[in-house]
This record gives C-alpha cells, structure tokens and sequence, in this order.
C-alpha cells in the first residue's frame, strides 16, 4: 500500500510540475503574438500608403521593369567593379594598419596602461563598430570629396571595430610560456611581441582579416550611394533616369564580384589554416 | 667569488598574498651544478626567476656577475638576461616556428629590431645555432616545425637556444618532468656534460631527487619557502630528504 501511496502522490506532483509548464508556455506565446501584431500594426498597416500601391499588376508591373536587363551597360561596368574591388582590398590592408594599435591598446595583458589606454582602445573598437559604413563614407566624402578615396577609408575605420577586437582576444588567449622564454633571452619588448606574440594569433588574425575582406567587398559595393565610387554610384545613376534594367545589370555585377570574393576567401582561408 | 649569491631573498606576489620565499641565502660557485630539490609549491619556480627576474623580489639582494640585479635599469636588465640561459619545463618554444629559428631566437638579445623583424641572423650566428643543433643531435630537424618534434626533441631544442646566448649561468626550471623516465636522464646527461664543457655553472630546479643525487654535485632543499638543506650531494642523508618532504607527506 505505502508503495503506490507514494506512487499517486509523486503522479500528481508531476501533474502539477507539467501544468504550470503548460501555462508558461501559453502566456510566453500569447505575449510574443500580442507583440507581433503590435508591430505589424504599426509599422505595415497603419505606415503604408495602400492608395499609392495600385492594383496587383501595377505591383507585378514595376518589378517587371527591372528584368528588362540593360545589357547595352555591360562595357560601362567593369571600371566600377574593379574600383569596388580594389576599394575593399585597400581599404581592408589599411583596416589591418588601423586594427594593430588598437588591439595592442585593447588588450588587457599587453596593453601600456591599464587605467587609461586600455579603455582607449575599447572604445575605439566600439565606435568603428557602432557607426554604419554609409555614414563613416558620408563623413569621408565630405572631408575628402567624391571618389574612391572616402570609400577606402571608410571601409578601413568600419573594419578597424571587428579586426581589432578579434586580434584584441587573440592577444588575451596566448599562452605566456614562449613569451617568458624570450623575455629570458634578453629580448625587448619588440622583439618578445614579434617573436613571442604573433607567431600565436597570426592564424586567428589572417582568417579575420580575409573575412573581414569578403564583406567589405559587399561594404564597397554600395558606397558609391553616397558618392564614394565604384559599382554603387553606377547603381545611382541608373536609379536617378529611371533605367530599371540598368539597375539589374549592376545588381548583377555586385552579385558576380561577391560570388567571385566568396571563392576567393574560402581558398585563402583554406590556405592559412 | 661567487657567479650568483643570493641574500635574504623575500617573495610576495601581492601585498597581502602569503609570502613565497622567506628569507633565502645561498651561493652558486663557478663550476657549480647546482639542484634545488623541494615539494611542489615549495617556491622553487620563483626562486629561479627572481636571478633573472622574470619574478620581482620584494625584498633581499640578488648579485649575479657582479651585479646588483635588483637595482638594474629595464636596460641593463635585457644585458644582464642574455647571459643568462633559461630552459623550461614546458620548452616554452615558439610552436609555429621552425627549429632553426627557435634556436636563433636565444640571439635575441643580441640582434637589433630591424634585423630581427626580418629574423635576419647573422651569418655567425647561423653557423652557431647549425653547430648546437649538431651537438644536441636534432641536425635532421632543422627546418621542421617546433610542434613537430616529440617532448625530447623539444627540450633539445630548448638547450640550444639557451645555449646560442654564449650564457655565463644556466637556469634549468624543471627541464625534465614533462619527459618520461628514459629521456629525463638522457636529457639531464646532456645538459650536465654541456655544462661541463663549456665550464657553465647552472642552477636546476628538480623534484626528482634521484636525478639530482646522480648529477649535481651540490643539493640546496626547500620546502614552503624556507631552506631546509644546502650541502655537498654525499652529505645529503634520507632523514634530510625526509625532513624536506615532510609537508608533502602531510
């Protein structure tokens, strides 16, 4: 008897434990829902202008624009694609020159002066980060003017966030034992970095920097948007005289170069590592 | 005159951690081989970094080759460390380097930045580091990674490096508890006939007191960072030996 006594008291116990669960699991999916139409409320029903959309074929119309291609921009593209290309290249190795001190300040084992330099580097890393790339090339070109140039540079403050931090971490994970070692030769403080240091991280930053690569190459291809040259200014030109088929055929440039940065970076990273 | 005397020598790695070292004296003569024998914690590890002061003492007085370590500008510190050759107990070499330059790199204190940015060695060096790798039987292994090698292979490594500083003292941390038994005493007999040769006194910390009775001819003992023993290897008896490790039987 005692047996399936304790045998129901333990049933109910659990009929108890898997009903509170239940209960749980309804009020977080009536919540999310009630969250879900509250956006779509606000952001889709109410924001959208439905006079202006027209009937069904005005929508199945306008796109069908775009894939009238504009074949005839074909020789015009391949300037700004090798711009946007060499737009990201550029302004990922200058990204890399930016990334070294900042990672050197930003890591707490080997960084000049915890108390001031360390929170330096920190927040120089968050701010490279923080801010869009359109708006570091908007900046640029009104420092620098039109051309590729803003376009480098601001590709190069954006990547600065994540190499940095990457390379930051790296730095902090290293074993000590080599470094000690060339401390004990008399090394300086150069030489333990350049011998102790990189010879650890260098694999992790390599891989980082040919990623970092892979989106800037996607970074460059819209920088031309706000003026900053390459494929994207193209793009707005074609948008500003309505030629929708020119706008497919840079699309289509944009998707061949990334395809193109994809394979590239999958044998490069195949390489390092 | 002693190459390195030891006085008072005091350890505290913060202000309020337990003190490591409690006042240690000791001398290590010219044609010393000198092993530190103690149970782990003991303070042996710091004892040997604090000569080249890899480890800050708090307090006490350090005079290796006539100087006052604790006094040194970081300058004079980096002059004093390339005469000094270290070998670890974990190799601590530079896993992604070839063997050649993990030799070279024991040159470091010696090579200027340009020349080292570009592991750009002079030709003598080379010729050095080739005759010590010779001499410590890895000549087929030069160009291979250092991660390649097995743990012996590695610490043979490690010895040329130490040696490529031309060093007037050895500090041996251990240098063989990460080998197995064989090896060790392969490894130790290297060392010692290196030393030998090359009339380099070297100080060695080790916990296998088997080995140290078989190589050194002078045994210091120290346990919770007092000494405890220091003398000739014959007068070493087992109530010392016991005396020493009697915290570790605890």
């Amino acid at each position: 008897m005692a047996v399936s006594d304790t045998h129901i008291a333990s049933l109910s116990v659990q009929t108890e434990l898997r009903r509170k669960r239940q209960f749980k699991m309804l009020l977080f999916w009536g919540v999310f829902l009630a969250f879900a139409a509250w956006c779509v409320q606000g952001t889709i029903i109410e924001d959208t202008d439905w006079s202006r959309i027209g009937g069904r074929s005005g929508v199945w119309a306008s796109i069908g624009r775009y894939i009238q291609i504009d074949w005839g921009l074909l020789p015009e593209l391949l300037v700004p694609t090798i711009e946007t290309f060499m737009m990201a290249s550029v302004g990922t190795v200058l990204g890399c020159f930016f990334s070294l001190p900042v990672a050197w300040l930003g890591a707490a084992n080997v960084t000049p002066s915890k108390t001031i330099l360390y929170p330096v580097g920190r927040f120089l890393m968050v701010l490279s980060r923080s801010v869009h790339e359109i708006v570091w090339a908007l900046i640029f070109v009104s420092a620098v003017g039109l051309g590729a140039l803003p376009g480098i540079l601001a590709i190069a403050m954006r990547s600065v966030g994540f190499i940095s931090k990457i390379t930051a971490e790296a730095i902090e994970n290293i074993d000590a034992k080599p470094v000690e070692a060339i401390r004990a030769t008399g090394g300086n403080e150069f030489q333990v970095m350049y011998y102790g240091i990189l010879p650890q991280i260098y694999p992790v930053v390599l891989a980082t920097v040919i990623f970092e690569w892979d989106i800037n190459i996607r970074r460059s291809a819209v920088m031309g948007l706000v003026g900053a040259g390459g494929l994207g200014l193209l793009f707005f030109r074609q948008m500003n005289s309505f030629n929708y088929g020119g706008v497919t055929m840079v699309i289509l440039a944009i998707l061949l170069l990334i395809v193109l940065g994809e394979v590239i970076s999958h044998y490069l990273r195949k390489a390092v590592i | 005159m002693s190459v390195l005397s030891v006085r008072n020598l005091r350890v505290r790695y913060s202000a309020k951690g337990p003190e490591i070292l409690k006042g240690i004296d000791f001398d290590v003569e010219s044609d010393d081989f000198l092993a530190m024998i103690g149970p782990s914690g003991a303070g042996k590890s710091t004892l040997i970094r604090c000569v080249n002061r890899l480890v800050e003492p708090t307090d006490g007085q350090i005079t290796l080759l006539g100087q006052d370590v604790r006094t040194l500008s970081a300058r004079e510190l980096r002059g004093l460390r390339r005469n000094v050759g270290m070998i670890f107990q974990e190799f601590n070499l530079i896993n992604r380097m070839s063997v050649m330059d993990n030799v070279l790199s024991g040159r470091l204190g010696y090579t200027g930045n340009i020349r080292s940015l570009f592991r750009h060695f002079p030709k003598e060096d080379v010729h050095r580091a080739l005759d010590y790798l010779d001499r410590v039987g890895l000549s087929d292994h030069v160009n291979k990674r250092a991660d390649e090698l097995s743990g012996g292979q590695r610490q043979r490594v490690g010895i040329a490096r130490a040696l490529m500083q031309q060093p007037k003292l050895l500090l041996l941390d251990e240098p063989t508890s990460a080998l197995d038994p064989k090896i060790s005493r392969e490894v130790m007999a290297l060392i010692m006939s290196i030393a030998k040769e090359l009339g380099v006194p070297a100080l060695c910390n080790i916990h296998d007191v088997q080995l140290a009775k078989e190589f050194c001819n002078r045994i210091i003992g120290l346990q919770d960072g007092y000494k405890k023993f220091d003398g000739d290897t014959k007068t070493l008896r087992d109530s010392d030996l016991e005396d020493i490790y009697a915290m570790e039987v605890l």
